[in-house]
């Protein structure tokens, strides 16, 4: 047989019908979301990137609504303070409009970080004219991580957020999680951050067993919790959510998360009020706490004033306190007819350590500044007394300081 | 009386002439020198390095060394087989140098076993990146790395040294911190590769499985690069471990001094029991003499125990002339401070003896021995070799002493020196499928990264896997993906380095107001060791402990000043749950499959020092222990020809003894890895039966290696109850747990019968 036979009998093998049908574009199909009714209901819609979905509920208040003890309106006031303040803070918000604040707070599938640690909600309030605006995009189940992340970077243009623990837990997990879906959405932008956790922290540790924020809300601000389920139980929510997808549980749990993020804007508002010294009710050991972060920011100046207003406080040990710090800043400036009398006060009035801390002060200035070694020696001896085999290591320099003096003396 | 002090010569000398020593010596074996084979360093090296190379006296390499470096040039993976002081540093830091030179964005991630290496080669590449004079950032990674270099060593480290535990638990599950390493690593150094056996080795073997899944993901698809000592099977267990096809470069072309290697087998002092003096004092006599001519000497001993036996007898012995600390001890429970400033001792040469238990077979540079001593065989030829490197590791003559105990594979190898010194070493097994493991680095995986539809681990087929894990709620399927989907961090529960995962804390508290953590130890060692009124050795001091809490896993101990230690029993009961494999041959019938196995700790005796006599014995309570592992069983027919049952259940424990004993020569584990148990009427087939068993949930592929070779096995056994030369049986070859007057016969007849 011929080849022309062969290509003949072939030909429905060899030539292919060309199809010119244009390529079909994918459908993009709306997913078909369980219980949308009910996710309606609670203020949710859907946002779908290519066969991914998540979820984004949004709720706003009135710049007017209270939460605790102070209304939204206030953060307004707060940020307009600290531009109006001259001094500086690693919570201010100077040159910030209180728009450019991002208060940020996730829910997790575990607690610790580590890869494998899922962000199944991620929570945000802003400030939008007279609104508080809180927006949640909530991942229906793993494998819509693009659609999550990409959702929330689309808008975001802040430039500082206000977390609580979130610089080192909320955040590094968000960059862990990005990570995994990096070259299918947008950067992470940079920011600046006011961890609130810290800021609690240096307010309230010596008056709180643990600084949780619940904690804060029900001992500083005045909130109290209805009907919230505990945090530690989100994760569990979320397994049964993923796997019988009713909201319910879900629900609850973006409550809580929205609760959180309410509580950073009343929080910020409540701790800026407290630096800026505008805040009422304020006890006198938060003004020395504050007083105490101002010294160890470098603002000196700022702090000897605020020092200086707590050594008339009625509060004995504050007093003694602020008396004893303020007496360091005194010496710092060489003002030594000050920094001495508030010592001398000190000696009678401190907690132990204060005392001891401030007859070595007294020591040093009588050796040093006065050469009055018998005046330096009584002070060493008072110290010493007073130690008392508590502190081995201050004790031996008190006796190095005390054979010193005597040869001096015995010169 | 003598003068001055012996050289190594004259020690050498002393053995061959003294009569009491010379008599005990059955074969004296000399290695000869070994002149280097050497070529010119590779054309393609940049000058930096051929520089720094030529200013630490390195003009030429050893031939292996220009394999490996040519190997890793062409992206090949390779195991090098290197003996102790052959140079095997190079093989790996040599390619991973010019890699980075080339390319300042390369990466390397070195692991050792331990945590000691690395520090301990880190020093090393450290000195040679000094001499190249180039910014190259090596960096040890690990539990002591300080919290404010972490950050830079993730981004910026070039070459990171690690151990397998702290990539397990640490790196690998916070991959996303180490996108620089992941998405650039061309070399994976995997360093004394023959310690990656058994459990261990199974473990490590999944730990790779995840680190080569996390490659993949960010695109890198590293070479692998293997050290080993000389095993049966390096290229089998550098592949099984790696997954990857590798090459074997195993002509070493480094020189060797003259060694002299000595069997020396201790006198029988009981004719009728073929009891020979303890191996233990023939040692404390051997060593002793060294130590005391100040020529330094390592001893090694096979157990804790014997460690801490041996250490107090030779500082005894020099007290006065070294002083007690010039002798030390070093193991595996002592804490890391304890260790460091040994191995520096050593080093700068404060330190004349060691006392050592394997830990010291890792390459852990001690500098120059001139004399080493063994204490036993150490259970197999490659770990004997390994020891015997210690002894000269740089050029120049040594002695290597093996004395022989009374247990019967040193018997059997003293014996035949020929099978010592020409028969292969063992073959490293593992067993990465080991389904307990397996599924333990699943989650770990799943943790890491989701696993895809038609995805694989290793070898097996691992879509049921997932979903079973799915049904109990770890992970979640999600078109086609499985996601962890758990609260916990999977890798925090899993331990890559004991069989059961929770180790006893040792507690002294001897000094009541300074209670203090001495040590650790597995749960199962625990029951027979730290079980209440043990006594514990720690460093030559003896402890008793005062209690063993169970259930939170701590043990008491008090300091004492006694004359005896304590041995304990462990009765053990099998269950067979599933027959996979089985042989007939004639009366026999051998299986291979799962059991449960019940073990408990019963009573312990209290042995004296010197005499080794019985003085006393006590109840233990503690609970039963359960284990479902691989087991080989074999059973004979029940009319096992006219014998006895009496007869038949003392010839089984026999046998028994001389299986355990002979098994370590085919299958390379520590002898606590494999466990026999001889059964007159074993409870699933009321047969004469022995049990074979892994000793870890699942098994490690052990008592699978025991079936495929069960004849040649079983012939080596009756072989070496046939040449012991005592009369009715002694521990060297049917042990002491029957005194049946017909043991010995009925042993090596139950065995043939096998055949």
């Amino acid at each position: 047989m011929g080849l022309s036979g062969k290509l003949q009998r072939m030909k429905r093998h060899i030539i292919r019908e060309e199809q010119d049908k244009p390529a079909e574009k994918p459908l993009v199909q709306q997913p078909d979301i369980p219980y949308m009714d009910e996710w309606e209901r609670a203020g949710a819609t859907p946002y779908v990137l290519d066969d991914q979905w998540c979820l984004i509920r949004e709720v706003r208040y009135p710049l007017s609504f209270q939460h605790g003890r102070h209304r939204f309106s206030e953060v307004k006031q707060a940020v307009a303070k600290w531009n109006e303040w001259e001094g500086a803070h690693p919570l201010s918000a100077k040159g910030h409009q209180v728009s450019d604040l991002f208060f940020f707070d996730t829910e997790t599938t575990g607690l610790g970080g580590g890869t494998g640690n899922i962000i199944f909600l991620l929570g945000y309030a802003r400030i939008q004219g007279e609104e508080v605006v809180v927006r949640q995009h909530f991942l229906p189940a793993p494998g819509n991580e693009v659609a999550l992340y990409s959702s929330f970077l689309e808008k975001v243009d802040y430039t500082t957020l206000v977390t609580y623990n979130g610089k080192s837990f909320d955040w590094p997990q968000v960059k862990t999680r990005h990570t995994l879906v990096r070259e299918h959405v947008p950067k992470l932008p940079g920011f600046g951050h006011f961890d609130l956790y810290h800021a609690s922290r240096r307010l309230w540790k010596h008056s709180m067993e643990a600084v949780k924020l619940v904690n804060v809300e029900k001992e500083k601000l005045d909130i109290c919790r209805t009907e919230d389920i505990p945090g530690y139980l989100a994760p569990m929510i979320y397994f049964d959510y993923v796997e019988r997808r009713k909201p319910e549980g879900i629900l609850k749990v973006m409550e809580h998360n929205e609760r959180d993020i309410l509580t950073l804007i009343t929080l910020y508002t409540h701790v800026s009020l407290h630096i800026l010294e505008e805040g009422e009710d304020r006890t006198s050991r938060e003004k020395f706490e504050v007083a105490r972060w101002l010294e160890a920011v470098g603002e000196k100046k700022l702090s000897a004033g605020a020092y200086r207003k707590l050594v008339d406080e009625q509060d004995k040990e504050v007093q003694a306190m602020a008396s004893h710090a303020l007496a360091f800043h005194y010496k710092r400036e060489k003002n030594w007819a000050q920094a001495v009398a508030l010592w001398d006060a000190v000696c009678e009035e401190g907690a132990l350590s204060e005392r001891i801390e401030a007859h070595i002060e007294l020591s040093k200035y009588y050796e040093h500044k006065q050469k009055e070694l018998l005046k330096a020696m009584q002070h060493a001896e008072a110290a010493s007394s007073l130690c008392n085999g508590t502190n081995k290591r201050l004790e031996e320099d008190l006796d190095k300081r005390k054979t010193r003096l005597m040869k001096k003396i015995n010169r | 009386m003598q003068f001055g002090r012996k050289t190594l010569q004259e020690a050498i000398d002393w053995l061959r002439q003294e009569e009491a020593v010379r008599s005990n010596i059955i074969h004296w074996h000399t290695i000869p020198e070994k002149e280097a084979a050497v070529v010119p360093l590779p054309a393609d090296i940049a000058p930096e390095l051929a520089a720094a190379l030529n200013n630490r006296g390195i003009e030429q390499l050893y031939t292996h060394q220009l394999l490996a470096y040519e190997a890793a040039r062409r992206g090949e993976s390779f195991v090098a087989v290197t003996p102790t002081a052959s140079g095997k540093t190079l093989c790996y830091n040599l390619p991973v140098m010019q890699a980075v030179i080339e390319n300042e964005k390369a990466r390397a991630l070195y692991l050792f076993p331990t945590k000691a290496l690395a520090q301990d080669q880190k020093s090393e590449i450290n000195e040679l990146i000094q001499e190249v004079g180039l910014p190259i950032h090596s960096y040890t990674y690990d539990g002591d790395t300080p919290a404010n270099i972490r950050q830079k060593v993730r981004k910026a480290g070039q070459v990171i040294l690690t151990n397998p535990d702290m990539l397990h638990s640490a790196i690998l599950p916070h991959h996303t911190k180490w996108v620089a390493l992941f998405e650039n690593l061309k070399y994976i150094v995997i360093d004394e590769l023959h310690i990656y056996r058994g459990v261990f080795g199974s473990h490590v073997a999944n730990v790779l499985r995840r680190l080569q899944r996390i490659c993949r993901y960010y695109g890198s698809d590293p070479v692998f690069i293997c050290t080993s000592a000389t095993i049966a099977n390096p290229l089998e267990l550098a592949e099984s471990l790696t997954g990857k096809s590798i090459r074997l470069i195993d002509k070493n072309g480094a020189p060797a001094g003259k060694k002299h290697f000595v069997f020396y087998n201790p006198p029988v002092v009981n004719k009728p029991l073929n009891i020979r003096r303890s191996a233990v004092l023939e040692v404390r006599r051997l060593a002793g003499e060294m130590l005391k001519n100040k020529i330094q000497t390592i001893v090694f001993a096979r157990s804790r125990v014997r460690v801490e036996i041996l250490l107090t007898y030779l500082q005894e012995l020099v007290k006065n002339e070294l002083g007690a600390k010039s002798i030390r001890g070093y193991r595996g429970g002592y804490l890391p401070t304890q260790r460091r400033e040994i191995e520096k001792g050593l080093r700068n040469g404060d330190i004349y003896g060691v006392v050592s238990t394997n830990a010291l077979e890792l390459g852990v540079d001690i500098g120059q021995l001139q004399v080493c001593v063994m204490t036993g065989y150490p259970g197999t030829i490659a770990s004997a070799w390994q020891q015997a490197g210690r002894a000269g590791r740089r050029h120049g003559e040594s002695l290597v002493i093996m004395v022989a105990s009374s247990d019967p594979l040193d018997q059997f190898i003293i014996d035949h020196p020929d099978y010592f010194f020409r028969r292969t070493p063992e073959t490293a097994r593992i067993n990465p499928d080991n389904l307990v493991i397996l599924i333990d680095h699943l989650k770990c995986a799943a943790y890491e990264l989701p696993f895809k539809q038609g995805e694989s681990f290793g070898e097996t087929d691992i879509e049921e896997v997932l979903e079973f894990l799915t049904a109990e709620r770890v992970l979640h399927e999600n078109q086609g993906q499985w996601f962890w989907m758990n609260d916990s961090f999977p890798a925090h529960n899993i331990s890559l380095r004991s069989a059961s995962q929770e180790n006893v804390i040792i507690i002294d508290i001897s000094v009541t107001a300074g209670h203090k953590v001495i040590g650790e130890m597995d749960t199962f060692s625990a029951m027979t060791l730290l079980h209440d009124e043990a006594i514990y050795l720690h460093q030559g001091v003896q402890y008793q402990v005062e209690e063993l809490d169970w259930e939170e896993k701590k043990a008491y101990v008090r300091e004492v000043d006694v004359d005896y230690f304590t041995d304990a029993n462990l009765a053990v009961q099998l269950q067979v749950l599933e027959e996979d494999k089985k042989q007939e041959k004639g009366t026999a019938a051998f299986s291979y499959g799962d059991v449960a196995v019940h073990a408990m700790a019963t009573i312990f005796k209290k042995i004296k020092f010197d005499t080794h006599e019985n003085i006393g014995s006590g109840p233990i309570h503690l609970p039963e222990v359960e284990l479902h592992t691989n087991a080989v069983w074999m059973s004979l027919d029940n009319n096992v020809q006219e014998l006895s049952e009496e007869r038949v259940e003392n010839g089984l424990i026999g046998a028994a003894h001389s299986l355990k004993a002979i098994i370590p020569l085919f299958a390379m584990c520590d002898p606590n890895d494999i466990h026999i148990v001889p059964q007159v009427k074993a409870s699933h087939n009321e047969k004469p039966t022995i049990f074979v068993y892994d000793h870890y949930p699942g098994g490690i592929g052990l008592s699978e290696q025991v079936f495929n070779q069960f004849s040649e096995i079983i012939n080596q056994a009756a072989e070496l109850i046939r040449h012991c030369p005592c009369p009715k049986g002694c521990p060297s070859c049917i042990g002491t747990d029957t005194a049946f007057p017909t043991a010995k016969e009925d042993a090596y007849r139950l065995l043939k019968m096998f055949l």
